[in-house]
């Protein structure tokens, strides 16, 4: 199975990936405003249109001061919490590692959404027609025997690209080689049952933008559950999701009713406080 | 370089001062990641906290302008420790020489200033002269005018505490890189000395790379494998282009160019040809007039005959300096009609750059050939200006992209790589040969009227395959010329080869600069390149040769990948990498070796071909010798620390402020040449550049994935300031200087810290320069803060260190 291995001592924060993923990919850019998080990150979060994001973090190394940059995008679980939780298997984990998405099954529920335990998947709310959106480990490239854009990019080899058990054996020999310059935790060895996205670190990887406190158990064990109790109180959401779902029966049902359904939409933005999405261009 | 990008994996120990190579050169963090995996360790000094620094092992602060300061300490730590590679400092650079008896340093100055003239005359500064003509020497480094022993009373007064107390380096960290980049002294230990534009723009630009070169030559760090003092060029380009002339005071392949006063090629040649008496010189630049003169044979082909001195008179002669600076007080007085560019944007780059865009509206006409709308091409309508209130008639021609025609690009490492069309040129944009043809044949064409000296242009050898009228489809023959770069032999000739006749037609290629003629039978654009395109055909572009096959010594030189001036050599002083009998100073790594059975050099082409111990290794200076002692500067014969122009401290190391050899413009020029006081500017301000833009931003701030990622403008300030001043990270500032004030977002950070100067705490700002108001992102440029001084050999604007304030603009939202 595909891996990605990412080595934050190795990644210098050029964002080569970053832009290589929207060029392979073609997502438009955002309209950014001087930075929206630490650092130079831009933009301020993963969305429809940015599936992987380098933050930058001023921290402390073995006691001082340093910069380290860290890399955000869908994990590739091996037991996906979104795939799990999805009813009807638009989402799908792959035999060659990528996590991958069929548009045309999707009903828009964002089960996913909630489930990924690594806030990964987005909604494209500007389309007639809402889909999720991340990471796809490039699974077009590797079907052609390519690595993920953004590794090809990555002019320190920050980003590996290979088989999971090879990358963890590597991963762990460079903890091995160089004690003092790693935290001995490999970030998606063991998380929500591991993933097919390795990240090495010398500082705490929460630094970097992961998530902590994660369970070592797939989600699988408990997501559908889980996801099926959420009670919607919470209004904004309860009436998005809500929304959504009677749309994407209708979307498949009748086509016809095109301007019920963007009104909705509409509903949906606004008690989701969601600005359209602009572009810089 | 004096190496090449791969070279550094090959460091112990890897030091980055004067440039973000990380960041501005990401694709070199490759090599210097692998360097790192090998065990190499990385230092890194700058002002800030960089994406360099957080990639080093060490990192060490400093004040902007102060690298002198730095790098004497350091040497002097070297010279104080006797951390020298004594055998190497002996035989292969002038340490040994005697300096003439009258030679002087007091308070600041060496002997021969003139004050009034601001200049020095240099004839005390020369090796005493033995009655064989030779240069005196003692090779026990006793002899106290003997340049090592200059050397120890000099650096001597460059002390830790002193330099810490100048540069606010902190001691401990500054110990830290002196202990650690010293150890490099051993002769199996290598250290590489990476820098850029942050070591070149200042007053004191060249006496840091000075100090830099005295460091390696004393550890013995030039010409091995992971040595060298490596000049990382800030653009794809930028190495062709200089070994192409493009600077004012130099022709192709380095050849000065001529003065008013060298009337004449004999006097041109006398004035800038060397001599040696010793033997074991090879003195290389006393081929000069065969260079020369075989370029004048590419330039004027059969025009160029030894009756008219092969067109020597047709070369414009110069009386004094037309650096940027000077063009543009020029240009502001009126002198200049018209201007033309080529893909540049000095409205946004050029300093003082509110003065340089009120010079361009001096001009009668103005053309600019580049791939988009720039500011320089727009200055007419920059804000606050009235179209109508502008006479000059600009005209812009677009350019293609560089993937949108073929052609090479000579890399820092002195790789002259050949690329390939891969798409057509977008609209009505064609390539910068085919703009450069079509207008070589309109000005003819007009010269054949008559104008003045027409017989530069008419005379002009030139045939690159296309018609007598432009035509928009037919591209000149790029290998055409590539293959008149290379050179050709004007006649059948015969030469002789070290005793052996070698016999060539007329019309062949030049196999190597050892060929060129001062007679005219041989014609080359540029004898540097003599090697690369040695036959007629396509195939024998060696700049196209893509063979990923190490050589011998396998240290990363693929000799058959690409091409690589000069004769293919990769490192240069490579003969400084073996001992005086031949064996590699570095055994593990050796570069070149002498095998003693086939009496012939392995490895890398070696820097000429005589067996060892025969020739000194650096071939390119008279004596041979490198030059810790370098009496050609105009600013000392050794590194001397002085403020910058615009400093808040004064000098600790002697009474004189700022180098003495400078030109003061806003002396000389006062208007729009304002400088500013500590009282009134109290902060140091610095420029640079971020991964995500490039340069004058015209390539990135059009394209909107790149605009995602730095939208605005901004300034860089410590959280210390940012208190001081009221300021959080997003509000909108105004950063002003004597010459000009531009509003950026404050991004306050961790990343600069204050200096402790002499015992007081002094803060230092950071702006980056890409921004304009072309472009799908905008902004204003740091170069409305940076003024007109340059460095007193260069002329180099002083981009990196000035004086300026910092203010909160209320109401401002981020
Ligand atoms: S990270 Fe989230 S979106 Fe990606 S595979 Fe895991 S659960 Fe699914
Ligand atoms: S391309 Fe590589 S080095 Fe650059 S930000 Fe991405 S992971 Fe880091």
């Amino acid at each position: 199975m595909n891996a990605m291995l990412i080595d934050s001592t190795r990644c210098v924060g050029c964002r080569a990936c970053q832009i290589a993923c929207k060029s392979w990919n073609e997502l438009p850019s955002e309209k950014t405003q001087f930075f929206a998080g630490k650092g130079y990150q831009n933009p301020k979060d993963l969305s429809a249109t940015t599936w992987t994001l380098i933050t930058y973090n001023e921290t402390k190394r073995r006691g001082r001061f340093d910069w380290v940059f860290g890399k955000r995008q869908c994990m590739h679980c091996l037991l996906p919490a979104c795939a799990t939780a999805c009813p009807v298997t638009a989402l799908k984990k792959t035999p060659e590692g990528p996590v991958v998405y069929d548009s045309s099954i999707c009903l828009g529920c964002r089960y996913c959404q909630l489930a990924c335990p690594f806030d990964v998947p987005r909604f494209e709310w500007d389309k007639v027609f809402t889909k999720i959106t991340k990471c796809t480990m490039c699974a077009d490239r590797v079907a052609e025997g390519m690595e993920p854009a953004c590794c090809k990019a990555c002019p320190t080899d920050a980003i590996v690209f290979g088989e999971r058990s090879k990358l963890l054996a590597e991963a762990h020999a460079r903890i091995d080689a160089n004690p003092l310059n790693y935290v001995h935790h490999v970030f998606g060895e063991k998380e929500m049952g591991g993933t097919c996205v390795l990240h090495l670190s010398d500082v705490p990887h929460q630094e970097l933008g992961h998530a902590g406190g994660l369970s070592e158990e797939p989600a699988s064990a408990y997501s559908r559950p889980a996801m099926a109790s959420i009670p919607f109180v919470l209004t904004g959401l309860g009436i998005g999701l809500g929304a959504v779902s009677w749309v994407v029966n209708r979307r498949q049902q009748l086509a016809a009713q095109q301007k019920e359904i963007e009104r909705l939409h509409e509903i949906a933005e606004q008690a989701e406080g969601k600005e359209p999405g602009g572009t810089n261009s | 370089m004096t190496s090449h990008w791969i070279d550094m994996i090959h460091a112990d120990v890897a030091m980055v001062m004067g440039s973000n190579v990380v960041e501005n050169h990401p694709v070199a963090a490759k090599w210097l990641a692998r360097a790192k995996e090998r065990g190499s360790l990385i230092l890194n000094v700058d002002p800030r906290y960089t994406r360099t620094s957080s990639f080093a092992d060490h990192y060490c602060q400093f004040r902007s302008g102060t690298d002198v300061a730095f790098v004497n300490g350091m040497i002097n730590y070297a010279l104080e420790h006797d951390y020298i590679q004594r055998e190497y400092v002996v035989n292969y650079t002038n340490a040994s020489f005697i300096i003439n008896p009258d030679i002087g340093f007091h308070d600041g100055l060496f002997s021969g200033y003139d004050e009034a003239k601001r200049k020095y005359d240099a004839a005390t500064w020369q090796y005493e002269m033995g009655a064989d003509g030779m240069p005196l020497r003692d090779l026990t480094l006793q002899h106290p005018r003997c340049v090592y022993q200059l050397m120890k009373r000099h650096f001597s007064r460059y002390d830790v505490d002193t330099v810490c107390s100048i540069t606010g380096a902190p001691r401990e960290d500054y110990l830290k890189i002196c202990r650690n980049y010293t150890s490099t002294w051993a002769p199996d230990r290598v250290g590489t000395w990476l820098y850029a534009m942050g070591t070149t723009q200042h007053t004191n630009g060249t006496q840091n790379i000075r100090t830099y070169a005295i460091l390696q030559l004393l550890l013995g760090n030039v010409g091995l494998a992971g040595g060298g003092v490596n000049a990382l060029r800030g653009e794809s380009n930028v190495q062709g282009s200089t070994d192409f002339g493009l600077l004012f005071h130099i022709l192709p392949g380095y050849n000065p160019s001529p003065l008013a006063a060298e009337q004449g090629l004999a006097a041109y040649n006398a004035a800038n040809t060397p001599t040696s008496k010793d033997p074991k010189s090879a003195n290389w630049w006393g081929n000069r007039p065969k260079y020369v003169v075989s370029m004048l044979k590419a330039w004027y082909g059969d025009h160029a005959t030894a009756a008219n001195d092969f067109g020597y008179d047709f070369l414009p002669k110069r009386d004094g300096d037309y650096s940027h600076i000077s063009l543009f007080e020029a240009m502001y007085e009126g002198r200049i009609q018209g201007l033309i560019l080529l893909g540049q944007n000095p409205a946004v780059g050029g300093p003082n750059s509110l003065k340089e865009r009120a010079a361009l509206e001096k001009l009668e006409w103005m053309v600019a050939v580049d791939l988009w709308q720039t500011e320089t091409s727009t200055f007419w309508r920059r804000p606050g200006t009235d179209p109508a209130s502008v006479q000059t008639e600009v005209f812009l021609l677009p350019a293609c992209s560089s993937v949108e025609k073929e052609g090479s690009v000579i890399n820092s490492g002195r790789w002259a790589q050949w690329r390939y069309k891969a798409l057509e040129p977008v609209g009505e944009s064609a390539s910068d040969l085919w703009i450069l043809d079509s207008l070589f044949k309109k000005l003819r064409a007009e010269y054949a009227q008559g104008g003045a000296l027409p017989e530069a242009i008419t005379k002009l050898n030139w045939d690159y395959g296309t018609p007598e009228q432009p035509d928009r489809h037919q591209e000149p023959d790029v290998h055409r010329v590539a293959r008149e770069i290379n050179g050709y032999f004007t006649r059948d000739t015969t030469i002789d080869d070290k005793g052996t006749p070698k016999s060539f037609k007329k019309g062949d290629q030049v196999p190597g600069f050892p060929m060129l003629q001062a007679d005219g039978s041989t014609a080359s654009g540029n004898w540097l390149y003599c090697n690369s395109y040695t036959g007629p055909e396509p195939k024998d572009n060696k700049l196209a040769r893509r063979d990923g096959k190490d050589a011998a010594n396998e240290i990363g030189l693929y000799p058959n990948w690409a091409w690589s001036w000069p004769m293919n050599r990769r490192i240069l002083y490579n003969r400084a990498s073996v001992d005086p009998a031949g064996r590699p100073w570095n055994p593990k790594k050796w570069v070149i070796r002498w095998n003693e059975t086939e009496k012939k050099w392995e490895g890398d082409v070696p820097d000429g071909p005589w067996p060892p111990g025969e020739k000194h290794p650096f071939i390119m200076r008279a004596d041979g010798h490198a030059a810790l002692w370098a009496a050609t500067l105009k600013d000392g014969p050794l590194p001397e620390f002085y403020e910058p122009l615009e400093s808040p401290q004064h000098n600790l190391m002697s009474s004189v402020q700022v180098n003495p050899a400078i030109k003061l413009w806003h002396k000389s020029n006062p208007e729009l040449n304002p400088v500013g006081e500590e009282a009134t500017y109290p902060i140091i301000g610095t420029t640079y550049r971020v991964s995500e833009h490039w340069q004058a931003g015209a390539m990135t701030r059009n394209l909107p994935w790149l605009a995602e990622l730095v939208p605005d403008a901004f300034v860089e300030m410590s959280q210390a300031l940012a208190n001081q001043r009221g300021i959080v990270n997003g509000d909108r500032v105004q950063v002003v200087t004597a010459r000009g004030a531009m509003d950026v977002y404050a991004l306050v950070t961790n990343r600069f810290q204050p200096f402790r100067v002499d015992g007081r705490l002094v803060h230092e700002v950071g702006v980056v320069w890409h921004f304009g108001w072309e472009g799908i992102v905008k902004g204003d440029s740091a170069n409305v803060l940076t003024s007109h001084v340059g460095d007193a050999n260069t002329m180099i604007p002083e981009y990196k260190a000035f004086l300026c304030d910092v203010r909160k603009i209320t109401g401002g939202v981020a």
